[in-house]
């Protein structure tokens, strides 16, 4: 996703966004039909905190990567950046869902809800350009909390 | 379904109240920060906060800020310029400040402002430097 000069792939960010928003929408209104594609909640969950840790296991990314960016489905939008805030918010965007997968039997309703916000967030970014995580990222190096730039 | 339309109630309900609550708190700072002062120019500027780890000022921002032409444009690292920063209240990035002549903050926007928004309120700036010129004449 990115190089050392600090270039990141806007592209992939995308399609990654696209990828969460899909997922989640899937088990929200499916599970109404099938239960069981809850289960796709923990599955996005895993896959968010494992790219978060080992970006050469992010999914979504590497689905951009192997198959969207060579065949010329999606065309790549290198911009400078740094992905530590981008990482950041998919690992945020990764414990909620797994808060959400945890409370997905107890209290059903605060599982799904707290599942579909992380769906309505990575739908501002895809549609807006706006990333919450990267706000939080942001406030925390302000505050000294992180070490943000 | 009965799970999934109050899970829809409560991410409305959180999302219109978050959106209330930003709404609040930029017309708060927004009203703290205009007047604040910062270095007198000969015509209106524009000071620009950013930071290293902020993807819209690069995406949406900068571009934006490219098509005013010549302009001056004081762009400052919000993290690492903390104390200006807080001066006009910087609580999201990007955030520009359309600035007077005598130093005076007359616009703040907190968070991506379009070209046309800051076109618009360069020019109500040199109209408020204007009259000010006339009136000392």
């Amino acid at each position: 996703m990115s190089s050392p000069q600090g270039v990141v792939d806007h592209s992939a960010l995308k399609v990654n966004q696209t990828g969460i928003v899909a997922t989640v929408l899937v088990a929200f209104l499916g599970s109404a039909l099938y239960r069981p594609l809850l289960l796709l909640i923990p599955l996005l969950a895993i896959v968010l905190l494992v790219g978060t840790f080992a970006p050469q296991l992010a999914l979504f990314k590497q689905f951009y990567f192997k198959v969207l960016k060579p065949s010329g489905i999606v065309k790549p939008r290198p911009v400078k950046d740094r992905p530590e805030p981008h990482n950041f918010a998919q690992g945020l965007g990764g414990v909620f869902l797994a808060v959400s997968s945890v409370l997905l039997l107890p209290v059903p309703v605060l599982g799904l809800a707290l599942a579909l916000l992380v769906a309505v967030l990575a739908f501002v970014n895809l549609a807006f350009g706006y990333c919450l995580g990267c706000q939080i990222y942001y406030q925390l190096g302000r505050r000294g909390l992180i070490k943000a730039s | 379904m009965n799970a999934q339309l109050w899970a829809v109630v409560a991410v409305g309900t959180v999302v219109l109240a978050v959106a209330c609550l930003e709404l609040v708190r930029s017309r708060h700072a927004r009203a703290l920060a205009v007047g604040a002062p910062a270095a007198p120019a000969s015509e209106p500027y524009i000071i620009y906060f950013t930071g290293e780890n902020c993807a819209m000022c690069r995406t949406h921002q900068e571009p934006a800020l490219a098509k005013l032409g010549s302009l001056r444009i004081d762009k400052v690292d919000a993290v690492a310029e903390r104390e200006l920063a807080d001066r006009f209240h910087v609580y999201t990035l990007p955030t520009t400040v359309v600035m007077s002549p005598d130093g005076r903050a007359l616009h703040v926007n907190y968070g991506y402002a379009p070209a046309p928004k800051l076109e618009r309120q360069l020019a109500e700036a040199r109209e408020v430097s204007a009259l000010r010129v006339t009136a000392t004449a």
